[in-house]
């Protein structure tokens, strides 16, 4: 392993600045779980790692219960947001990506932010913030800009982040009543897996508790980037939901994917799984919203 | 039940808290003053020719000490079972796991720069990766000096009259079954830290679970470096799992050799996890065509089996694996016919290498797989078909193994009433069953199946054991020192055992074939009872009383019911020593078991004793994803007697979760002879999370050549679990899987094939 510098800087604006003196030869870390493998394997051999850990704005996570806007700091770690009950009472989508992170020693360090920054296919921590409609706050050296969580990744292991930019945090924002959500990740193990294929649905029904107003299901591994499956969606809303409806929306979001074969699983069967798993999911959706009720 | 004082007891390792406290030394941990760190540099290619390697900008590295290419290895320096494999290759490359140079450096990250300047130029050939093709006549030879890919290894056998009890059988069965590689996945990777001393004696620390054979291997390469009459010293330290992956020596012991001799300096040579799952060897893959056949009763009439084991680019153990295939293939069950033919093929892949079980896990899975086939042809529950057929006590079986005794009954009923307990008409829910039979009494596979054991007793009574067993985190330590403290009247903690130095410690043939309780054991146990009877003569005369009388207990020598006749063992040592004309207790044993060699036809008792074992499964599987779940697991074994359940229990439980790994997820991806998976995340070792409950059954059936009636158990336990499993998925939905590992996309294509419906 090549040696590194270690900063720490305590607030966003000296991180950005340490950023500015080094540059390309620096490298913003948080929990670390995927940058020190990175470095370790040789892949990338940064002069200077600006850890973002001290920072203590960016592990603040709460909710703001006069708007319903929930607040994910990039650095709160998977198991902060296993561990809330809030997180698990309110979002389970969240709840059922991060609980299955890698093995709990990845969970205590990994944060989210750094999951999304990563940005590869199957990162299971993106599906939850594209379903729930995240928008991630980014604060570079010139200023502060939002997009939407659907829109940060460009390819594997590429975001539209600058150079110097660093992910401030996720806004979720308020949920509609008689709202479920549901990920499972599919793979041959129980843990320090990567899903074969991870498959988040979120439904929004009106009071009678059956007629669909939101639809998202995002799928990962399904493509290059994690994705939605807007044809699926569109096929639910406005319909009364149940097992038939949801078996078309699984068929459709299969024929939207863009799975392919390779070592890790075929094609046909990822396919077949996203036909299983979005009805599944959207079933465990409906349950969750009778259950509240 | 036995009236056994240390013997049976559920004793905990006794290195297990300094291993789980991180103070256990391993190869990692060793560093000697003045050390260099090697590292080795693999082909680019699975077949190539070398056209020219200029290793000057890796010289000229500041910090490097030396370079090699094939060039500087000794001509007659070969590894392998056929010797024929150099540890740095010249001319040609025949896999990508072949070395091509080393270096030896100040600093490991020096040494990893030093194989980036390395330059060299090859003329890719054209490489073949499917036995089957690389038999055909027109296939590319992986070695040109050899006229074809097919290994001259004649594994071939036929007991009875295999066609005519095939004319005469009312039901028979024929399958393809087919296993690939898996790997031993040992969290210690391999290592070696090798020096020479003024005179060129050569010590070397390294992992292995063969110190006295490897010894014999470093001798022979330092006489092919032209180093005659000269010493070699092995020490092991502590072993972070063997499984087999350890029983020959690699390249990597041999260069650290090489680079130690050549810079006159201590080389450690360490593998990362990705040499680990790309340059040592795997478990023999094999395709293999069985045919079974019955009477109309069910009783087995024939077993007709073909292989094709895929040999790799050089020979190591892993083609020989025939030898103990033949093992389950002739005497699992009671078989009068029975015809075995096995090839070893060269490929450009990776070659093989002993692996928990050798074999049997294999053929295991073909035949049980086979046997429930048959059953159900026959119309006969597949657990009552197997009692028809069972193994009993007395049976000489057709390739001569001699069964003592067998408590397969007791295990097939076990199995059978905890499998029954819950009523099993829940859909996609099935139970499947397979049985075992492995080696439980060595294994006589070289000219000796010996081990050595020395022992000497202080004036505290304390006592030393220097053992030729080696523990390799399997726990022979303890059953030594259980078996040792057991004969003597002592507690466990009186009893230390040295098996780490062939500088103090005497020949063993390896831990290999099950054999160590049974054999080390047994040696220590010969040593024991010498310094035994010394101890009885000594208490004869100073107690005053007959020896016969005497008896040694908790640390003390008394006459039962006579309180007055009965002193410490250590005052009457201390007697014994400060004495006019002193002595002091000692004593050494070789134990060499009256096993047999296979002899012509391959008939022979291999063993002194067979154990058995039955394994059930309840299984559900998820008819829409292909997903197998294990609900119930239960072990049923035969182990003679338990030195220590505790221990006993944890071989079965990890032999367990280990076949259920080679069941359902393990599989090393090649493409084109690429390790496509060299990693933990991708290749999809068990973690703790996917094990499940497993209750183990042991039957204790005290076999009257095993220390205090012990057989071995370290490899069955992942023997019978694929086939358990795939019959279980078989009665669960109907599909029969045969290829390994049964993973969802398998389950789901047959499903989806049984139902004609389309893929996609």
């Amino acid at each position: 392993m090549k040696p590194f510098k270690y900063l720490s800087p305590t607030t966003v604006e000296e991180a950005i600045s340490f950023y500015g003196q080094h540059s390309e030869t620096a490298k913003y870390v948080a929990g670390g779980t995927d940058v020190i493998v990175k470095v370790k394997e040789g892949w990338i051999e940064p002069d200077f790692l600006i850890s973002l850990k001290k920072i203590t704005e960016l592990s603040d996570l709460h909710k703001n219960e006069a708007t319903g806007e929930l607040s994910i700091g990039a650095a709160v770690t998977h198991a902060t947001l296993e561990k809330s009950l809030m997180i698990r009472n309110e979002y389970p989508i969240i709840y059922d990506a991060v609980s299955n992170i890698g093995s709990l020693q990845i969970r205590n360090v990994g944060t989210i932010g750094g999951n999304l920054i990563n940005a590869v296919p199957s990162a299971d921590g993106a599906i939850p913030m594209i379903a729930l409609d995240g928008v991630v706050l980014l604060h570079g050296p010139d200023g502060e800009r939002s997009c939407a969580v659907k829109d940060l990744f460009v390819s594997p292991y590429k975001t539209i982040l600058k150079p110097g930019e660093i992910l401030k945090k996720i806004t979720i924002p308020p949920q509609r009543p008689h709202t479920g959500s549901a990920y499972i990740k599919f793979g041959r193990r129980a843990a320090m897996e990567l899903p074969l294929i991870g498959i988040g649905v979120l439904l929004t029904v009106e009071d009678d508790l059956e007629t669909c107003t939101k639809a998202r299901i995002c799928l990962g591994v399904a493509a290059p980037t994690p994705m939605r499956a807007f044809e699926a969606e569109k096929l639910l809303v406005g319909k009364k939901i149940n097992e038939d409806i949801l078996r078309q929306a699984g068929e459709t979001a299969a024929d939207e994917s863009k799975v392919r074969d390779s070592v890790r699983g075929k094609a046909w069967h990822r396919k077949e799984m996203i036909r299983v798993q979005v009805r599944r999911m959207g079933l465990a959706c409906m349950e969750i919203i009778w259950n509240n009720n | 039940m036995s009236n056994y004082n240390v013997v049976g007891k559920r004793i905990p390792k006794l290195d297990a808290a300094q291993k789980a406290m991180g103070r256990a030394e391993y190869i990692q941990d060793i560093k000697l003053p003045g050390m260099l760190y090697g590292k080795i540099l693999y082909s680019k290619y699975a077949h190539a020719k070398i056209i020219k390697i200029d290793i000057s900008k890796a010289k000229a590295l500041p910090g490097v000490h030396a370079v090699l290419t094939g060039n500087d290895v000794p001509e007659k320096m070969k590894m392998g079972f056929y010797k024929d494999n150099p540890p740095i290759k010249k001319g040609k490359v025949c896999s990508f796991r072949d070395e091509v140079a080393a270096v030896a450096a100040k600093t490991p990250e020096i040494a990893k720069k030093a194989l980036g300047l390395i330059e060299i130029e090859y003329e890719e050939l054209e490489g073949i990766f499917d036995p089957e093709k690389a038999m055909e006549k027109e296939s590319p030879l992986v070695h040109e000096h050899s006229k074809s890919n097919v290994l001259n290894l004649p594994w071939k056998l036929h007991y009875g009259d295999v066609e005519k009890a095939q004319e005469e059988a009312a039901f028979v069965v024929e399958d393809r079954f087919t296993t690939t590689w898996v790997t031993h996945c040992c969290m210690g990777t391999s290592g070696a830290v090798a020096l020479f001393d003024a005179s060129d004696n050569l010590t070397i620390y390294t992992n292995t679970q063969i110190p006295s054979l490897a010894q014999k291997d470093f001798l022979e390469s330092l006489k092919a470096m032209g180093l005659k009459n000269k010493r070699v010293r092995v020490i092991k330290p502590i072993i972070g799992g063997g499984f087999g992956s350890k029983l020959d020596t690699y390249a990597y012991e041999h260069i650290a050799i090489l680079l130690a001799h050549k810079c006159r300096k201590p080389v450690k040579l360490i593998f990362d996890r990705m040499e680990e799952f790309t340059a040592t060897s795997t478990r023999q893959p094999a395709i293999i065509d069985i045919k079974q056949g019955c009477d109309k009763d069910g009783k087995l009439l024939f077993r007709d089996i073909k292989m094709i084991l895929d040999n790799g680019a050089h020979t190591s153990w892993g083609a020989t694996t025939p030898s103990v295939m033949m093992m389950p293939i002739t005497s699992l069950y009671r078989v009068d016919n029975v015809r075995y033919d096995a090839k070893c093929v060269y490929t450009n892949n990776t070659y093989s290498q002993a692996m928990r079980g050798y074999g049997n896990p294999q053929a295991t899975f073909a035949i049980e797989s086979s046997i429930d086939m048959l059953a159900e042809k026959a119309g006969i529950d597949p657990i009552e078909f197997r009692r028809i057929n069972r193994n009993h006590p007395g049976d000489i079986t057709p390739q001569g193994f001699k069964i003592t005794t067998c408590g397969m009954d007791l295990c097939l009923d076990t199995v059978e009433k905890e499998l029954r307990k819950t009523a099993s008409n829940e859909k996609s829910v099935g139970i499947g069953i397979a049985s075992l039979i492995h080696v439980g009494g060595g294994a006589r596979i070289y000219k000796s199946d010996g081990c050595g054991a020395i022992l000497k007793i202080d004036d505290y009574g304390k006592v030393d054991v220097f053992t030729g067993g080696t523990d390799m985190g399997q726990g022979l330590d303890n059953i030594t020192a259980q078996i040792v403290a057991e004969e003597l009247g002592l507690l466990v903690e009186d009893i230390n055992v040295v098996h780490s130095d062939t500088d103090v410690c005497p020949w063993d043939v390896g831990a290999h074939a099950s054999r160590s309780t049974f054999v080390a054991g047994n040696a220590a146990l010969g040593a024991a009872k010498k310094v035994k009877a010394k101890l009885l003569e000594f208490g004869s005369e100073i107690l005053d009383t007959p020896a016969e009388s005497l008896v040694l207990r908790d640390r003390l020598i008394f006459v039962p019911n006579d309180p007055e006749k009965s002193m410490p063992i250590d005052k009457l040592l201390r007697k014994a020593h400060f004495s006019p004309g002193g002595t002091m207790l000692m004593a050494d044993h070789f134990y060499d078991p009256a096993n047999e060699n296979l002899g012509k036809d391959f008939k022979g008792n291999m063993s002194m004793t067979y154990t058995f074992g039955v394994h059930g499964v309840r299984v559900k599987v998820d008819e829409e994803t292909g997903k197998v779940q294990v609900l119930e697991y239960v072990a049923a074994h035969d182990v003679g007697q338990a030195i220590n359940p505790l221990l006993l229990e944890g071989q079965v439980y990890g032999g367990v979760v280990m076949g259920l790994g080679y069941a359902l997820s393990e599989e090393v991806v090649h493409q084109n002879g690429k390790n496509m998976n060299a990693n933990f995340r991708d290749y999809k070792l068990f973690t703790a999370k996917d094990a499940v409950k497993i209750t183990a059954y042991v039957f204790e059936t005290p076999d009257e050549e095993g220390p205090f009636g012990a057989k071995g158990i370290g490899e069955p336990g992942c023997v019978p679990t694929a086939p358990a499993i795939a019959n279980a998925i078989y009665d669960a939905v109907g599909v029969r899987i045969t290829n390994l590992p049964i993973t969802p996309e398998k389950v789901l294509a047959a499903i989806k094939e049984k139902k004609k419906r389309p893929l996609n």
